[in-house]
């Protein structure tokens, strides 16, 4: 019995290094404001969940934020976060309509920018008065100009540092020599606070989206004094803003509490006192929550209820318009031509361009955005998504393409398919074997199709492999782990490779200017390898007023040209003609295949009024109100 | 003896830190070898900005030398440096909040799974055969082959959605109730079949036979003499098992959306964040390792027979 005791104690011992070594590590005074956090949102859990005409909303759009540092985010549910924290010269707002546009919010207005001898352009803002921070103190020009120069710096070296890209002085500051080393260290954007409510900020350009890059969180301020502390943005206690919330609570991985900002200039309107942003990367968890009253908004859903939670909740489930494309990109330096051809240089590329766009027509979009998709996906028949504007003011893909009976590059619709599979048979048959008994080809080199581990991706890849297998082409699918793959494709050691882009802005650039050599994201390895050298492009620019006009160029000397023509352009007719220009330049090549144009889905409760989203998937609590 | 003792241990600890540093090296440079980046993402970085982030963090530098660098930071200073994902956050605080959660979560899990497993085995033994031992058996068979995942759901579906008792995240102190059940319930069970069958074993023994023979009361024979006895294959099961789940069930977690120390490991492998995978590694390397010999001394309290040389 003495022995039993002994070990039970024994068993304590371990129980308690067990619970030690778990505090250890915490350790610090952090913990307990975090635990008392935790308690303060259990209760709050309660009280939203049932009573009527709270003002305290919670929600879950996302698993816990790589970062809140307005400056350093670059993900949609951190903007969401932080456009609720901050306030910059400019904001997303609903008009009585219930139509989306940019106005002012510290700035007094929105004017227009005066365009200077050399071609730039100086605009001039003026702060409304009494403009503070959530502790109270007074908020300056300076606070602007000093937050852009860190955004925009190479020490914090931010993934929307490029945002600036448009201001002047920007391209001082990363300007590098040959050693890789900064030339200008003392280079900063050309912005300066005249007076402590007066910006002036001069762009190398007019730029259409000016506005929308005032509204976008990489341009909301920042306090000098508060951004020492690098870990300033991870903790309530260090973060200081200056829009319609402040933190008030972070449990790492659990939950992000927002309260109203009294010291906010425009508080009056805010109508949500608090928002819970509840952290989770489970779907299922997530609609779990919803389901049972404690969420009030989901953003995402899992794949596979879609179907039922559509007829569920006719009500609560929405479908919104995205700014986004999915689609197929080829490595351009893959010969896709069968071993015997005598094709070379030119001849070969222009083969493999109409190879990869008659594999295009293979493929039947209604069937993946209604079978697989099905979250209300567009069909695409162009790469620029749906939902940016052309300069008119129409929907900038309802004029790519350039046929009168159809939308696109080719004709998506359903009824087409059968037409278009022919025409797709007829051109693949000029490069390879045609058995016409069996209706494949016989010597298409194997084609290796590449994407990243998720069950909707694998399910199109399946789709792509059977559309393709069908007519001979033996079709294999590899799979990557997420960080491998992104490795991969930006490697171009891939034949084919699932993708997909989602805009930062409305502007059809943000499509268009990821191709150019040496972009980051040119996946295709446009002008790259072998391709470099390959002369076959023609640009002509001299209807735009441009000397501009090329034939059989490179890639490099085409199409960058192109783009950085199109960035310096400040008619709008000229730049959205020769956006289309660079889309159609892509779309010949066959190298980008769009599948279809993204939806947002997310699940509203019908109690919750006032809440909208924009184009960007950024979405809206601060005029919620809860009834019902 | 005791010197003995002192000096195993001793030796027992210096393997300790050998563990952990040759698990600290083969992750690190496996980590480096594995393609990707933590500065990748579906919108690419310009290169530029790479080389910027790549200096800041001296990513730049020779990897052996990084590794260098690496172990000195963590002996001289416990320095497990900064997240490269979540920027300005320390892999230290990452670690912190995340085993809070989980360790709370185990300790309670893996505690009343053995209060409970060894109760029951030892009803099951005593009861061999009889309605209370079949019925024990019927149910652990059923919680050790069913997945965490399906008891989870099953537990959150009746609990959260149809009854409303218990909220489905585990972010507040209510929400850890089903996450701790979900979580004991298989190591409940085994532990209850282990223990039964150890306990047959011994009941069989001569000791037991003779100690019943010289009139040994029933419950001093089940306390005193078989019980004990019989938990040695408890132990050896009990210590790695408290190791493996209060460092984070990555299921469990998110299933029930428990901030764990789990999923931070399992994002930190997707997002290549090096400091943060050789954090987490290092910190359950050193769990596991302690564990180990923290069971491995106790046999020497249940058992004195037992030579640990």
């Amino acid at each position: 019995m003495k022995k039993f005791l002994a070990l039970l104690l024994a068993l304590a011992m371990v129980f308690c290094l067990a619970a030690c070594s778990g505090g250890d590590d915490t350790g610090d005074a952090n913990s307990d404001n975090n635990t008392t956090g935790n308690e303060d949102n259990g209760n709050g859990d309660e009280n939203t969940g049932s009573a009527t005409g709270t003002s305290s909303i919670n929600v879950s759009i996302a698993s816990e934020p790589d970062t809140i540092d307005p400056a350093l985010n670059s993900a949609v549910d951190g903007a969401t976060m932080v456009s609720h924290l901050f306030a910059g010269l400019a904001k997303w707002a609903q008009d009585e309509n219930g139509n989306l546009e940019i106005v002012a919010d510290c700035a007094t207005e929105l004017p227009e920018g005066v365009v200077n001898d050399d071609g730039t352009v100086t605009y001039t803002y003026t702060l409304k008065d009494g403009l503070t921070w959530s502790d109270g103190e007074p908020l300056t020009a300076q606070d602007f100009v000093f937050a852009w120069n860190r955004a925009a710096s190479t020490e914090l070296a931010a993934d929307y540092g490029y945002m600036f890209e448009v201001v002047d002085g920007y391209a001082d500051i990363w300007a590098t020599d040959d050693a890789g080393n900064y030339v200008n260290p003392d280079a900063t954007l050309n912005a300066v606070a005249v007076d402590d409510t007066t910006i002036e900020v001069t762009l190398a350009n007019a730029v259409a989206y000016w506005n929308e890059l005032l509204a976008f969180p990489t341009y909301f301020p920042v306090r000098e004094d508060v951004v020492a502390d690098e870990s300033w943005a991870t903790d309530p206690s260090t973060y200081v803003s200056n829009g319609a919330y402040e933190l008030t609570g972070w449990e790492h991985n659990s939950v992000i509490t927002l309260t109203k900002n009294e010291n906010y200039h425009d508080a009056d309107a805010v109508t949500m006192n608090e928002i819970n942003f509840y952290l989770s990367d489970d779907a299922n968890n997530m609609l779990t929550n919803f389901e049972n009253g404690d969420w009030l908004l989901i953003d995402t859903v899992p794949t596979n209820e879609i179907e039922t939670l559509q007829t569920e909740y006719p009500d609560e489930f929405f479908i919104e318009g995205q700014i986004g494309t999915y689609y197929i990109s080829w490595n351009i330096n893959v010969n896709l031509l069968p071993s015997d051809s005598t094709l070379t240089g030119v001849e070969a590329e222009e083969a493999n361009d109409d190879i990869r766009n008659a594999l295009s027509l293979l493929l039947d979009r209604n069937y993946i955005c209604e079978e697989i998709g099905q979250a209300g996906q567009q069909p695409a028949s162009s790469f620029v998504a749906m939902g940016m504007t052309d300069a008119d003011g129409s929907q900038f893909y309802e004029n790519a393409g350039h046929s009168d009976d159809y939308i696109g590059y080719f004709d998506v619709s359903a009824d087409a398919y059968e037409s278009n599979y022919e025409q797709a048979i007829a051109t693949l048959q000029q490069y390879y074997d045609y058995d016409e008994s069996t209706g494949t080809f016989t010597n298409v080199p194997t084609i290796t199709y590449l994407y990243n581990t998720d069950e909707s991706n694998q399910a199109i890849a399946e789709y792509v492999q059977s559309a393709w297998s069908a007519v001979g082409i033996n079709v294999q699918l590899e799979n990557q782990e997420w960080n491998t793959f992104l490795n991969t494709r930006k490697n171009g050691d891939y034949t084919v490779a699932r993708n997909g882009w989602l805009a930062d802005y409305n502007d059809p650039i943000s499509f268009l200017d990821m191709w150019t050599t040496a972009s980051g994201n040119n996946d295709t390895q446009f002008g790259k390898g072998d391709h470099a050298s390959i002369a076959m492009y023609d640009l002509d620019l001299t209807p735009y007023g441009y000397e501009v006009n090329v034939t059989d160029g490179t890639w490099a000397e085409t199409y960058d040209v192109l783009i950085s023509t199109i960035k310096s352009c400040t008619d709008d007719e000229a730049r959205y003609a020769m956006m289309h220009l660079a889309e159609d330049m892509l779309m010949t090549s066959g190298c980008i295949t769009p599948i279809y144009f993204y939806t947002d889905i997310y699940m509203l409760d019908s109690s919750v009024h006032g809440f909208f989203a924009n184009p960007l998937g950024y979405k809206y609590f601060m005029y919620c109100t809860i009834e019902g | 003896m005791n010197s003995k003792l002192l000096w195993y241990i001793i030796k027992r600890l210096l393997l300790a830190v050998a563990t952990v540093w040759l698990v600290i090296t083969v992750t690190f440079f496996v980590t480096r070898a594995v393609p990707g980046g933590p500065f990748l993402s579906e919108k690419a970085t310009t290169e530029a900005v790479t080389a910027a982030l790549e200096a800041k963090y001296g990513l730049d530098k020779p990897v052996f030398q990084q590794y260098l660098t690496y172990l000195k930071d963590i002996i001289t200073e416990l320095d497990f440096g900064p997240s490269l994902k979540q920027r300005g956050r320390e892999v230290i605080d990452i670690i912190g909040d995340g085993l809070k959660t989980s360790a709370k979560l185990g300790v309670i899990a893996a505690f009343s799974a053995l209060a409970v497993g060894v109760v029951l085995g030892a009803v099951a033994a005593l009861r061999r055969n009889k309605i209370i031992d079949k019925v024990i058996m019927v149910i652990t068979t059923a919680f050790v082959s069913m997945p965490s995942f399906i008891m989870g759901s099953l537990l959150l579906v009746v609990f959260a959605v149809k009854l409303h008792m218990l909220p489905a995240n585990g972010s507040t102190a209510e929400g850890l109730i089903l996450p701790i059940i979900t979580l004991s319930l298989y190591p409940m069970a085994y532990i209850t079949r282990l223990t039964r069958s150890s306990m047959l074993d011994v009941l069989g023994q001569d000791y037991i036979r003779t100690a019943k023979a010289k009139g040994v009361s029933g419950p001093r024979i089940i306390f005193g003499h078989a019980l004990k006895n019989s938990l040695i294959p408890v132990i050896t099961y009990f210590g790695p098992m408290l190791a493996y789940i209060i460092t984070g069930s990555l299921v469990v977690e998110q299933v029930f959306a428990v901030p764990g120390i789990g999923r931070a490991f399992v994002n930190s492998i997707t997002n290549r964040d090096y400091p943060l995978i050789m954090g987490t590694t290092i910190v359950l390397a050193t769990l596991i390792v302690v564990m180990n010999l923290i069971s491995d001394l106790l046999y020497k309290v249940v058992d004195p027979r037992i030579n640990l040389e």
